[in-house]
Protein backbone atom coordinates (compact mmCIF):
# COMPACT_ATOMS: atom_id res chain seq x y z
CA UNK A 1 0.00 0.00 0.00
CA UNK A 2 1.22 3.48 -0.85
CA UNK A 3 1.71 5.55 2.30
CA UNK A 4 1.47 9.32 2.41
CA UNK A 5 3.18 10.62 5.54
CA UNK A 6 0.98 13.09 7.41
CA UNK A 7 3.50 14.43 9.89
CA UNK A 8 4.17 17.79 8.29
CA UNK A 9 0.89 19.45 9.10
CA UNK A 10 -0.10 22.88 10.26
CA UNK A 11 -1.81 21.75 13.46
CA UNK A 12 1.55 20.62 14.82
CA UNK A 13 3.23 23.35 16.84
CA UNK A 14 6.69 22.53 15.55
CA UNK A 15 5.44 22.78 11.98
CA UNK A 16 3.44 25.97 12.37
CA UNK A 17 6.33 27.72 14.12
CA UNK A 18 8.83 26.58 11.52
CA UNK A 19 6.55 27.79 8.74
CA UNK A 20 6.13 31.15 10.42
CA UNK A 21 9.87 31.58 10.96
CA UNK A 22 10.74 30.04 7.59
CA UNK A 23 12.99 27.70 9.54
CA UNK A 24 13.67 24.81 7.16
CA UNK A 25 15.63 22.52 9.48
CA UNK A 26 12.81 20.97 11.58
CA UNK A 27 10.67 20.54 8.49
CA UNK A 28 13.41 18.84 6.53
CA UNK A 29 14.10 16.62 9.53
CA UNK A 30 10.49 15.56 9.62
CA UNK A 31 10.58 14.76 5.92
CA UNK A 32 13.80 12.76 6.17
CA UNK A 33 12.56 10.79 9.15
CA UNK A 34 9.30 10.00 7.38
CA UNK A 35 11.06 8.85 4.25
CA UNK A 36 13.27 6.61 6.37
CA UNK A 37 10.25 5.24 8.20
CA UNK A 38 8.71 4.14 4.91
CA UNK A 39 6.51 6.99 3.65
CA UNK A 40 6.17 6.96 -0.13
CA UNK A 41 4.85 10.51 -0.36
CA UNK A 42 5.43 13.42 1.99
CA UNK A 43 2.24 15.35 2.70
CA UNK A 44 2.64 19.10 3.13
CA UNK A 45 -0.45 20.31 4.94
CA UNK A 46 -0.34 24.09 5.27
CA UNK A 47 -4.03 24.65 5.93
CA UNK A 48 -5.86 27.29 3.88
CA UNK A 49 -2.79 29.64 3.92
CA UNK A 50 -4.91 32.68 3.17
CA UNK A 51 -2.34 35.24 4.26
CA UNK A 52 0.66 33.72 2.60
CA UNK A 53 -0.12 31.33 -0.26
CA UNK A 54 3.53 31.43 -1.36
CA UNK A 55 4.49 29.46 1.73
CA UNK A 56 3.73 26.29 -0.25
CA UNK A 57 6.32 27.25 -2.84
CA UNK A 58 8.95 27.73 -0.16
CA UNK A 59 7.99 24.56 1.70
CA UNK A 60 7.91 22.33 -1.40
CA UNK A 61 11.31 23.77 -2.34
CA UNK A 62 13.01 23.01 0.97
CA UNK A 63 11.46 19.56 1.34
CA UNK A 64 12.49 18.34 -2.09
CA UNK A 65 16.02 19.50 -1.32
CA UNK A 66 16.00 17.10 1.63
CA UNK A 67 14.24 14.00 0.29
CA UNK A 68 13.85 12.34 -3.06
CA UNK A 69 10.16 11.54 -2.63
CA UNK A 70 7.09 12.87 -4.38
CA UNK A 71 5.15 15.45 -2.40
CA UNK A 72 1.47 15.60 -1.60
CA UNK A 73 0.51 19.26 -1.62
CA UNK A 74 -2.21 19.57 0.95
CA UNK A 75 -4.24 22.78 0.96
CA UNK A 76 -7.73 23.91 0.00
CA UNK A 77 -6.31 27.12 -1.40
CA UNK A 78 -5.84 26.88 -5.19
CA UNK A 79 -3.40 29.82 -5.25
CA UNK A 80 -1.16 28.13 -2.69
CA UNK A 81 -1.57 24.86 -4.59
CA UNK A 82 -0.40 26.40 -7.84
CA UNK A 83 2.51 28.09 -6.08
CA UNK A 84 3.63 24.66 -4.89
CA UNK A 85 3.00 22.93 -8.21
CA UNK A 86 5.19 25.44 -10.03
CA UNK A 87 8.35 24.29 -8.23
CA UNK A 88 7.94 20.51 -7.83
CA UNK A 89 10.59 18.47 -9.62
CA UNK A 90 8.84 15.11 -9.20
CA UNK A 91 5.17 15.26 -10.24
CA UNK A 92 3.33 15.80 -6.93
CA UNK A 93 -0.10 14.80 -5.76
CA UNK A 94 -2.75 17.51 -5.46
CA UNK A 95 -4.43 16.97 -2.09
CA UNK A 96 -7.20 17.67 -2.56
CA UNK A 97 -10.03 18.57 -4.87
CA UNK A 98 -13.68 17.71 -4.31
CA UNK A 99 -17.07 17.88 -5.93
CA UNK A 100 -17.70 21.33 -4.50
CA UNK A 101 -18.35 23.84 -7.24
CA UNK A 102 -15.44 26.03 -6.25
CA UNK A 103 -13.03 23.12 -6.18
CA UNK A 104 -14.23 21.91 -9.59
CA UNK A 105 -13.63 25.34 -11.04
CA UNK A 106 -10.31 26.19 -9.43
CA UNK A 107 -8.57 23.10 -8.09
CA UNK A 108 -9.31 20.31 -10.57
CA UNK A 109 -8.08 22.29 -13.61
CA UNK A 110 -4.67 22.49 -11.91
CA UNK A 111 -4.33 18.71 -12.21
CA UNK A 112 -4.98 18.99 -15.94
CA UNK A 113 -2.66 21.96 -16.34
CA UNK A 114 0.26 20.39 -14.44
CA UNK A 115 -0.48 16.87 -15.61
CA UNK A 116 -0.32 15.38 -12.13
CA UNK A 117 -2.34 13.06 -9.91
CA UNK A 118 -5.11 14.50 -7.80
CA UNK A 119 -7.00 13.39 -4.71
CA UNK A 120 -10.73 13.87 -5.29
CA UNK A 121 -12.90 13.53 -2.22
CA UNK A 122 -16.57 12.58 -2.14
CA UNK A 123 -17.39 15.94 -0.59
CA UNK A 124 -19.99 17.94 -2.53
CA UNK A 125 -21.74 21.25 -1.96
CA UNK A 126 -24.44 19.46 0.04
CA UNK A 127 -21.81 18.09 2.47
CA UNK A 128 -20.24 14.71 3.13
CA UNK A 129 -22.42 11.87 1.81
CA UNK A 130 -23.68 9.60 4.56
CA UNK A 131 -23.80 6.15 3.00
CA UNK A 132 -22.00 4.12 0.36
CA UNK A 133 -24.48 4.75 -2.44
CA UNK A 134 -24.57 8.51 -1.96
CA UNK A 135 -20.77 8.45 -1.86
CA UNK A 136 -20.87 6.58 -5.17
CA UNK A 137 -23.31 9.07 -6.65
CA UNK A 138 -21.20 12.04 -5.57
CA UNK A 139 -17.89 10.67 -6.82
CA UNK A 140 -19.26 9.52 -10.18
CA UNK A 141 -20.39 13.03 -10.93
CA UNK A 142 -17.11 14.64 -9.92
CA UNK A 143 -15.04 12.04 -11.74
CA UNK A 144 -17.10 12.51 -14.91
CA UNK A 145 -16.39 16.22 -14.69
CA UNK A 146 -12.67 15.57 -14.18
CA UNK A 147 -12.63 13.25 -17.22
CA UNK A 148 -14.24 15.96 -19.30
CA UNK A 149 -11.50 18.44 -18.51
CA UNK A 150 -8.82 15.92 -19.40
CA UNK A 151 -8.01 14.02 -16.19
CA UNK A 152 -8.23 10.25 -16.69
CA UNK A 153 -9.40 7.90 -13.92
CA UNK A 154 -5.86 6.59 -13.49
CA UNK A 155 -4.73 9.97 -12.19
CA UNK A 156 -7.58 10.31 -9.71
CA UNK A 157 -7.16 9.19 -6.11
CA UNK A 158 -10.65 8.93 -4.70
CA UNK A 159 -10.98 9.93 -1.03
CA UNK A 160 -14.15 8.47 0.53
CA UNK A 161 -13.55 10.55 3.72
CA UNK A 162 -12.93 8.59 6.87
CA UNK A 163 -15.08 9.65 9.84
CA UNK A 164 -14.21 9.13 13.51
CA UNK A 165 -15.58 5.81 14.73
CA UNK A 166 -16.41 7.33 18.11
CA UNK A 167 -18.76 9.78 16.43
CA UNK A 168 -20.45 7.67 13.79
CA UNK A 169 -19.55 3.99 13.72
CA UNK A 170 -21.94 3.02 10.89
CA UNK A 171 -20.03 5.44 8.63
CA UNK A 172 -16.93 3.27 8.86
CA UNK A 173 -18.89 0.30 7.57
CA UNK A 174 -20.34 2.46 4.79
CA UNK A 175 -16.83 3.48 3.80
CA UNK A 176 -15.77 -0.17 3.49
CA UNK A 177 -18.81 -0.87 1.34
CA UNK A 178 -17.85 2.03 -0.88
CA UNK A 179 -14.27 0.77 -1.21
CA UNK A 180 -15.60 -2.56 -2.41
CA UNK A 181 -17.54 -1.02 -5.29
CA UNK A 182 -15.09 1.71 -6.25
CA UNK A 183 -13.48 -0.21 -9.10
CA UNK A 184 -16.89 -0.96 -10.59
CA UNK A 185 -17.94 2.66 -10.68
CA UNK A 186 -14.57 4.30 -11.46
CA UNK A 187 -12.45 1.63 -13.16
CA UNK A 188 -8.75 2.32 -12.86
CA UNK A 189 -9.13 5.03 -10.24
CA UNK A 190 -6.83 4.94 -7.24
CA UNK A 191 -7.92 5.68 -3.69
CA UNK A 192 -6.64 7.23 -0.50
CA UNK A 193 -7.98 8.54 2.80
CA UNK A 194 -6.95 10.26 6.01
CA UNK A 195 -6.65 7.18 8.19
CA UNK A 196 -5.95 8.90 11.50
CA UNK A 197 -9.32 10.60 11.48
CA UNK A 198 -10.79 7.17 12.21
CA UNK A 199 -9.47 7.25 15.74
CA UNK A 200 -10.04 10.93 16.38
CA UNK A 201 -11.84 11.19 19.73
CA UNK A 202 -10.83 7.68 20.82
CA UNK A 203 -8.62 7.37 23.92
CA UNK A 204 -5.11 8.49 22.93
CA UNK A 205 -3.38 5.22 23.84
CA UNK A 206 -5.86 3.19 21.79
CA UNK A 207 -5.73 5.22 18.59
CA UNK A 208 -2.90 3.14 17.18
CA UNK A 209 -4.66 -0.20 17.28
CA UNK A 210 -7.72 1.19 15.50
CA UNK A 211 -5.57 2.73 12.76
CA UNK A 212 -3.41 -0.36 12.38
CA UNK A 213 -6.19 -2.91 12.11
CA UNK A 214 -8.14 -0.65 9.80
CA UNK A 215 -5.34 -0.21 7.29
CA UNK A 216 -5.10 -3.96 6.79
CA UNK A 217 -8.85 -4.17 6.29
CA UNK A 218 -8.80 -1.25 3.87
CA UNK A 219 -6.11 -2.83 1.78
CA UNK A 220 -8.15 -6.00 1.57
CA UNK A 221 -11.09 -3.94 0.34
CA UNK A 222 -8.87 -2.63 -2.44
CA UNK A 223 -7.74 0.68 -1.01
CA UNK A 224 -4.65 1.91 -2.88
CA UNK A 225 -3.12 4.27 -0.35
CA UNK A 226 -3.62 6.07 2.93
CA UNK A 227 -2.45 9.23 4.60
CA UNK A 228 -0.90 7.98 7.83
CA UNK A 229 1.29 8.68 10.82
CA UNK A 230 4.68 7.66 9.38
CA UNK A 231 6.08 7.16 12.84
CA UNK A 232 3.71 4.32 13.74
CA UNK A 233 6.22 1.59 13.00
CA UNK A 234 3.84 -1.34 13.27
CA UNK A 235 1.33 0.38 11.03
CA UNK A 236 3.92 0.90 8.32
CA UNK A 237 4.99 -2.74 8.57
CA UNK A 238 1.39 -3.94 8.34
CA UNK A 239 0.70 -1.71 5.35
CA UNK A 240 3.79 -3.03 3.63
CA UNK A 241 2.77 -6.63 4.25
CA UNK A 242 5.62 -7.35 6.64
CA UNK A 243 3.48 -8.83 9.43
CA UNK A 244 1.59 -11.57 7.57
CA UNK A 245 0.51 -13.40 10.73
CA UNK A 246 -1.34 -10.38 12.03
CA UNK A 247 -2.84 -9.66 8.62
CA UNK A 248 -4.07 -13.25 8.39
CA UNK A 249 -5.73 -13.06 11.78
CA UNK A 250 -7.43 -9.82 10.74
CA UNK A 251 -8.72 -11.45 7.53
CA UNK A 252 -9.96 -14.43 9.48
CA UNK A 253 -11.78 -12.20 11.96
CA UNK A 254 -13.36 -10.37 9.04
CA UNK A 255 -14.65 -13.62 7.55
CA UNK A 256 -15.83 -15.62 10.52
CA UNK A 257 -16.70 -15.56 14.20
CA UNK A 258 -13.58 -16.30 16.20
CA UNK A 259 -13.79 -17.76 19.67
CA UNK A 260 -11.59 -15.40 21.65
CA UNK A 261 -11.77 -17.25 24.95
CA UNK A 262 -8.54 -19.15 24.33
CA UNK A 263 -6.59 -16.39 22.56
CA UNK A 264 -3.77 -14.36 24.14
CA UNK A 265 -4.41 -10.68 24.88
CA UNK A 266 -2.87 -9.24 21.73
CA UNK A 267 -4.89 -11.52 19.44
CA UNK A 268 -8.05 -10.94 21.45
CA UNK A 269 -7.62 -7.20 21.05
CA UNK A 270 -7.21 -7.60 17.30
CA UNK A 271 -10.39 -9.64 16.96
CA UNK A 272 -12.36 -7.21 19.14
CA UNK A 273 -11.12 -4.29 17.08
CA UNK A 274 -12.07 -5.98 13.80
CA UNK A 275 -15.55 -6.60 15.23
CA UNK A 276 -15.93 -2.95 16.16
CA UNK A 277 -14.67 -1.74 12.77
CA UNK A 278 -16.98 -4.14 10.91
CA UNK A 279 -19.92 -2.88 12.98
CA UNK A 280 -20.42 -6.34 14.51
CA UNK A 281 -20.15 -4.90 17.99
CA UNK A 282 -21.13 -1.49 19.21
CA UNK A 283 -18.21 0.91 19.72
CA UNK A 284 -17.43 2.35 23.12
CA UNK A 285 -14.14 3.84 24.29
CA UNK A 286 -13.56 0.68 26.27
CA UNK A 287 -14.21 -1.77 23.44
CA UNK A 288 -11.18 -3.83 24.41
CA UNK A 289 -12.51 -4.33 27.93
CA UNK A 290 -15.79 -6.05 27.11
CA UNK B 1 -45.77 -25.57 8.21
CA UNK B 2 -46.35 -22.84 10.72
CA UNK B 3 -45.58 -19.16 10.74
CA UNK B 4 -42.99 -19.79 13.46
CA UNK B 5 -40.91 -21.89 11.09
CA UNK B 6 -39.93 -18.73 9.28
CA UNK B 7 -38.56 -16.97 12.31
CA UNK B 8 -35.03 -17.20 13.49
CA UNK B 9 -34.91 -16.80 17.25
CA UNK B 10 -33.04 -13.74 18.51
CA UNK B 11 -29.75 -14.34 20.26
CA UNK B 12 -30.14 -11.62 22.84
CA UNK B 13 -32.73 -10.36 25.29
CA UNK B 14 -33.45 -7.57 27.73
CA UNK B 15 -32.68 -8.23 31.38
CA UNK B 16 -35.52 -8.35 33.82
CA UNK B 17 -35.05 -5.77 36.54
CA UNK B 18 -37.08 -5.78 39.73
CA UNK B 19 -37.87 -2.52 41.50
CA UNK B 20 -39.26 -2.24 45.02
CA UNK B 21 -39.12 -4.54 48.05
CA UNK B 22 -40.84 -7.88 48.29
CA UNK B 23 -44.56 -7.51 48.52
CA UNK B 24 -44.73 -4.49 46.27
CA UNK B 25 -42.08 -5.29 43.68
CA UNK B 26 -42.60 -4.49 40.00
CA UNK B 27 -40.66 -6.00 37.10
CA UNK B 28 -39.26 -4.07 34.14
CA UNK B 29 -38.15 -5.47 30.80
CA UNK B 30 -37.41 -9.17 30.34
CA UNK B 31 -38.41 -9.35 26.67
CA UNK B 32 -36.68 -11.76 24.31
CA UNK B 33 -37.68 -9.86 21.21
CA UNK B 34 -37.85 -6.34 19.81
CA UNK B 35 -40.49 -3.93 21.18
CA UNK B 36 -44.00 -5.22 20.43
CA UNK B 37 -42.64 -8.07 18.31
CA UNK B 38 -44.58 -10.62 20.32
CA UNK B 39 -45.04 -12.66 17.16
CA UNK B 40 -41.29 -13.30 17.04
CA UNK B 41 -40.44 -13.98 20.63
CA UNK B 42 -41.55 -13.71 24.19
CA UNK B 43 -42.56 -10.24 25.38
CA UNK B 44 -41.43 -9.14 28.81
CA UNK B 45 -43.20 -7.19 31.51
CA UNK B 46 -45.76 -4.68 30.24
CA UNK B 47 -44.59 -1.10 29.82
CA UNK B 48 -44.63 0.49 33.28
CA UNK B 49 -45.75 4.00 34.11
CA UNK B 50 -44.49 6.18 36.90
CA UNK B 51 -45.96 9.53 37.87
CA UNK B 52 -43.75 12.18 39.33
CA UNK B 53 -43.99 13.46 42.88
CA UNK B 54 -41.84 16.36 44.11
CA UNK B 55 -40.35 16.32 47.58
CA UNK B 56 -41.06 20.06 47.86
CA UNK B 57 -43.91 21.81 46.06
CA UNK B 58 -43.00 22.53 42.43
CA UNK B 59 -42.92 26.01 40.97
CA UNK B 60 -43.82 27.21 37.51
CA UNK B 61 -46.28 24.47 36.62
CA UNK B 62 -49.14 25.61 34.36
CA UNK B 63 -52.52 25.68 36.08
CA UNK B 64 -53.91 22.93 33.83
CA UNK B 65 -51.29 20.59 35.29
CA UNK B 66 -51.06 21.96 38.81
CA UNK B 67 -54.80 21.82 39.45
CA UNK B 68 -54.77 18.01 39.37
CA UNK B 69 -52.47 17.94 42.35
CA UNK B 70 -53.49 21.20 44.08
CA UNK B 71 -54.62 19.44 47.27
CA UNK B 72 -51.44 17.38 47.70
CA UNK B 73 -48.56 19.48 46.35
CA UNK B 74 -47.01 20.03 49.76
CA UNK B 75 -47.51 16.48 50.97
CA UNK B 76 -45.47 13.95 48.97
CA UNK B 77 -47.03 10.93 50.69
CA UNK B 78 -50.57 12.08 49.93
CA UNK B 79 -49.46 13.07 46.43
CA UNK B 80 -48.00 9.63 45.77
CA UNK B 81 -51.06 8.00 47.19
CA UNK B 82 -53.27 9.97 44.84
CA UNK B 83 -51.09 9.01 41.85
CA UNK B 84 -51.40 5.33 42.71
CA UNK B 85 -55.01 5.12 43.82
CA UNK B 86 -56.68 7.66 41.57
CA UNK B 87 -54.41 7.85 38.55
CA UNK B 88 -53.13 4.28 38.30
CA UNK B 89 -49.36 4.81 38.52
CA UNK B 90 -47.35 1.54 38.73
CA UNK B 91 -44.40 3.30 40.28
CA UNK B 92 -43.75 6.69 41.90
CA UNK B 93 -40.83 8.76 40.71
CA UNK B 94 -39.76 11.06 43.48
CA UNK B 95 -38.01 14.16 42.18
CA UNK B 96 -35.63 15.71 44.70
CA UNK B 97 -36.59 19.30 44.00
CA UNK B 98 -35.27 20.24 47.44
CA UNK B 99 -31.73 19.88 46.04
CA UNK B 100 -32.27 23.12 44.16
CA UNK B 101 -31.63 25.00 47.38
CA UNK B 102 -28.01 25.84 48.17
CA UNK B 103 -28.15 24.70 51.76
CA UNK B 104 -29.94 21.42 51.48
CA UNK B 105 -29.53 18.82 54.19
CA UNK B 106 -28.84 15.44 52.62
CA UNK B 107 -29.59 13.53 55.81
CA UNK B 108 -32.94 15.23 56.17
CA UNK B 109 -33.80 14.58 52.54
CA UNK B 110 -32.90 10.92 52.98
CA UNK B 111 -35.05 10.69 56.08
CA UNK B 112 -37.96 12.11 54.14
CA UNK B 113 -37.44 9.67 51.24
CA UNK B 114 -37.47 6.81 53.69
CA UNK B 115 -40.76 7.99 55.14
CA UNK B 116 -42.28 8.20 51.67
CA UNK B 117 -40.90 4.80 50.64
CA UNK B 118 -42.38 3.26 53.77
CA UNK B 119 -45.83 4.69 53.27
CA UNK B 120 -46.31 4.40 49.52
CA UNK B 121 -47.75 1.12 48.29
CA UNK B 122 -45.72 0.95 45.05
CA UNK B 123 -41.95 0.96 44.30
CA UNK B 124 -40.04 4.21 44.26
CA UNK B 125 -37.73 5.75 41.70
CA UNK B 126 -35.68 8.58 43.18
CA UNK B 127 -34.35 11.16 40.77
CA UNK B 128 -31.81 13.88 41.47
CA UNK B 129 -31.92 17.23 39.73
CA UNK B 130 -29.04 16.58 37.31
CA UNK B 131 -26.37 18.34 39.37
CA UNK B 132 -23.59 15.77 39.61
CA UNK B 133 -22.34 16.79 43.06
CA UNK B 134 -25.66 17.46 44.76
CA UNK B 135 -27.19 14.31 43.29
CA UNK B 136 -24.29 12.19 44.44
CA UNK B 137 -24.42 13.59 47.95
CA UNK B 138 -28.15 13.04 48.31
CA UNK B 139 -28.37 9.67 46.56
CA UNK B 140 -25.54 8.21 48.66
CA UNK B 141 -27.33 9.34 51.82
CA UNK B 142 -30.64 7.95 50.55
CA UNK B 143 -29.02 4.61 49.68
CA UNK B 144 -27.98 4.21 53.29
CA UNK B 145 -31.19 5.42 54.89
CA UNK B 146 -33.40 3.26 52.68
CA UNK B 147 -31.38 0.06 52.85
CA UNK B 148 -33.26 -2.92 51.47
CA UNK B 149 -36.08 -0.93 49.89
CA UNK B 150 -34.78 -1.66 46.41
CA UNK B 151 -35.22 1.86 45.11
CA UNK B 152 -34.20 2.81 41.59
CA UNK B 153 -31.78 5.73 41.89
CA UNK B 154 -30.77 8.15 39.17
CA UNK B 155 -29.44 9.77 37.20
CA UNK B 156 -25.87 8.44 37.33
CA UNK B 157 -23.55 10.22 34.92
CA UNK B 158 -19.92 9.66 34.02
CA UNK B 159 -18.78 12.14 36.67
CA UNK B 160 -20.57 10.59 39.63
CA UNK B 161 -21.43 6.99 38.79
CA UNK B 162 -18.81 5.34 40.99
CA UNK B 163 -19.84 6.99 44.20
CA UNK B 164 -23.56 6.49 43.73
CA UNK B 165 -23.33 2.95 42.37
CA UNK B 166 -21.18 1.80 45.28
CA UNK B 167 -23.64 3.20 47.79
CA UNK B 168 -26.57 1.74 45.84
CA UNK B 169 -24.93 -1.66 45.88
CA UNK B 170 -24.44 -1.57 49.63
CA UNK B 171 -28.01 -0.47 50.14
CA UNK B 172 -29.37 -3.07 47.73
CA UNK B 173 -30.81 -0.57 45.25
CA UNK B 174 -31.02 -0.36 41.47
CA UNK B 175 -29.60 2.48 39.41
CA UNK B 176 -30.34 4.54 36.31
CA UNK B 177 -27.17 5.42 34.36
CA UNK B 178 -27.81 8.34 32.05
CA UNK B 179 -25.89 9.20 28.87
CA UNK B 180 -26.17 12.32 26.72
CA UNK B 181 -28.03 11.07 23.62
CA UNK B 182 -25.04 9.06 22.42
CA UNK B 183 -25.19 5.30 22.10
CA UNK B 184 -21.41 4.87 22.30
CA UNK B 185 -21.22 6.83 25.54
CA UNK B 186 -24.22 4.87 26.80
CA UNK B 187 -22.28 1.66 26.30
CA UNK B 188 -19.13 3.18 27.76
CA UNK B 189 -20.89 4.00 31.04
CA UNK B 190 -22.46 0.53 31.15
CA UNK B 191 -19.08 -1.11 30.61
CA UNK B 192 -17.57 0.84 33.47
CA UNK B 193 -20.50 0.18 35.79
CA UNK B 194 -20.81 -3.52 35.11
CA UNK B 195 -17.24 -4.03 36.22
CA UNK B 196 -18.54 -3.82 39.77
CA UNK B 197 -22.31 -3.40 39.60
CA UNK B 198 -24.80 -6.16 38.71
CA UNK B 199 -26.44 -5.76 35.30
CA UNK B 200 -29.73 -7.03 36.68
CA UNK B 201 -30.06 -3.92 38.82
CA UNK B 202 -29.63 -1.36 36.07
CA UNK B 203 -32.16 0.44 33.89
CA UNK B 204 -30.63 2.89 31.44
CA UNK B 205 -31.69 6.38 30.45
CA UNK B 206 -30.22 7.23 27.02
CA UNK B 207 -31.94 10.60 27.47
CA UNK B 208 -35.39 11.40 26.18
CA UNK B 209 -36.47 14.49 24.35
CA UNK B 210 -40.00 15.76 23.80
CA UNK B 211 -41.78 16.00 20.48
CA UNK B 212 -40.42 18.92 18.54
CA UNK B 213 -37.33 19.07 20.72
CA UNK B 214 -35.22 16.24 19.34
CA UNK B 215 -37.39 13.18 19.91
CA UNK B 216 -36.10 11.75 16.62
CA UNK B 217 -32.63 11.45 18.17
CA UNK B 218 -34.00 9.74 21.25
CA UNK B 219 -36.07 7.41 19.13
CA UNK B 220 -33.25 6.23 16.93
CA UNK B 221 -30.85 5.75 19.82
CA UNK B 222 -33.37 3.74 21.82
CA UNK B 223 -34.26 1.72 18.76
CA UNK B 224 -30.58 0.94 18.21
CA UNK B 225 -30.05 0.02 21.85
CA UNK B 226 -32.75 -2.65 21.52
CA UNK B 227 -31.36 -3.92 18.23
CA UNK B 228 -27.83 -4.15 19.56
CA UNK B 229 -29.07 -6.01 22.65
CA UNK B 230 -31.64 -8.33 21.09
CA UNK B 231 -30.28 -8.93 17.59
CA UNK B 232 -26.55 -8.65 18.23
CA UNK B 233 -26.60 -10.00 21.76
CA UNK B 234 -24.48 -7.20 23.24
CA UNK B 235 -24.27 -7.94 26.97
CA UNK B 236 -23.59 -4.30 27.78
CA UNK B 237 -26.83 -3.01 26.28
CA UNK B 238 -29.42 -5.40 27.70
CA UNK B 239 -30.78 -3.13 30.40
CA UNK B 240 -34.41 -1.98 30.27
CA UNK B 241 -34.85 1.64 29.19
CA UNK B 242 -36.22 4.43 31.36
CA UNK B 243 -37.75 7.46 29.65
CA UNK B 244 -38.09 10.44 31.91
CA UNK B 245 -40.35 12.62 29.79
CA UNK B 246 -42.48 14.63 32.22
CA UNK B 247 -39.83 17.24 32.83
CA UNK B 248 -39.02 17.71 29.15
CA UNK B 249 -42.61 17.85 27.97
CA UNK B 250 -43.81 20.30 30.59
CA UNK B 251 -41.12 22.81 29.95
CA UNK B 252 -42.15 23.21 26.30
CA UNK B 253 -44.22 26.28 25.50
CA UNK B 254 -46.66 24.06 23.59
CA UNK B 255 -47.51 22.06 26.71
CA UNK B 256 -47.65 25.11 28.93
CA UNK B 257 -49.93 27.24 26.81
CA UNK B 258 -52.89 24.91 26.34
CA UNK B 259 -54.41 22.08 28.34
CA UNK B 260 -55.34 19.69 25.54
CA UNK B 261 -52.14 20.39 23.70
CA UNK B 262 -50.11 19.76 26.85
CA UNK B 263 -51.76 16.42 27.52
CA UNK B 264 -51.30 15.35 23.93
CA UNK B 265 -47.71 16.54 23.91
CA UNK B 266 -46.80 14.31 26.82
CA UNK B 267 -48.93 11.35 25.74
CA UNK B 268 -47.63 11.26 22.19
CA UNK B 269 -44.06 11.72 23.34
CA UNK B 270 -44.60 8.73 25.63
CA UNK B 271 -46.23 6.64 22.93
CA UNK B 272 -43.43 7.37 20.48
CA UNK B 273 -40.73 6.33 22.90
CA UNK B 274 -42.67 3.24 23.93
CA UNK B 275 -42.62 2.19 20.30
CA UNK B 276 -38.85 2.73 20.30
CA UNK B 277 -38.57 0.41 23.29
CA UNK B 278 -38.97 2.35 26.54
CA UNK B 279 -39.79 -0.01 29.41
CA UNK B 280 -40.54 2.58 32.09
CA UNK B 281 -42.09 5.97 31.41
CA UNK B 282 -41.83 8.72 33.99
CA UNK B 283 -44.69 11.14 33.36
CA UNK B 284 -46.32 14.11 34.97
CA UNK B 285 -49.95 14.62 33.90
CA UNK B 286 -52.54 12.01 34.92
CA UNK B 287 -54.60 12.63 31.80
CA UNK B 288 -51.59 11.99 29.55
CA UNK B 289 -50.98 8.78 31.42
CA UNK B 290 -54.59 7.74 30.98
CA UNK B 291 -54.49 8.51 27.28
CA UNK B 292 -51.30 6.64 26.55
CA UNK B 293 -52.46 3.61 28.52
CA UNK B 294 -55.62 3.59 26.46
CA UNK B 295 -53.62 3.86 23.24
CA UNK B 296 -51.44 0.84 23.94
CA UNK B 297 -54.02 -1.40 25.59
Amino acid sequence: MILIGENIQILSKVVSNALKEKDEKPLQDLAIRQAKAGADYIDLNIGPARKDPDVMKWLAGVIQEAVNKPLSLDTTNPIAMEAGLSVCKIPPLINSASGKQESKEKMLPLAAKYNCDVVVSVLIDAGIPTDSSSRAEAIMETVAYANEIGIPNERIWVDPIMMPISVDQPQVVELFEFMKILQDICPGAKSTLGLSNLSNGAPEHLRGILNRICIVMLERFGCFSAIVDSFDEELVMLAKGQLPEISDLIYKAMDEEIDISSLPKKETDIVKTVNVLMGKSLYSHSWLET
Amino acid sequence: MQLNDFFEPYKGDIKEVTVGPEGKAVKLGGEKTLPFHGFEGQLGAPVRFALEVFDVAPEGWPEHLRSFYADVLTNPVAWADKCVKQFGADIISLFLASLDSDNFDAAKIAENVKKIADQVSVPLVVMGIGDKDKDAKALVEISKACKGKNLLLGPLVKENYEEIAKAAMEGGHGIIPQSPLDINLCKELNVKLTKFFPKEKMAIDPLSAAIGYGIDYSFSIMERVKQVAVIHNDEMMKMPIVSNIGKDCWKTKEAKEDKTQGILWEAITALTLILAGANLLIMRHPESLKLVKKLIS
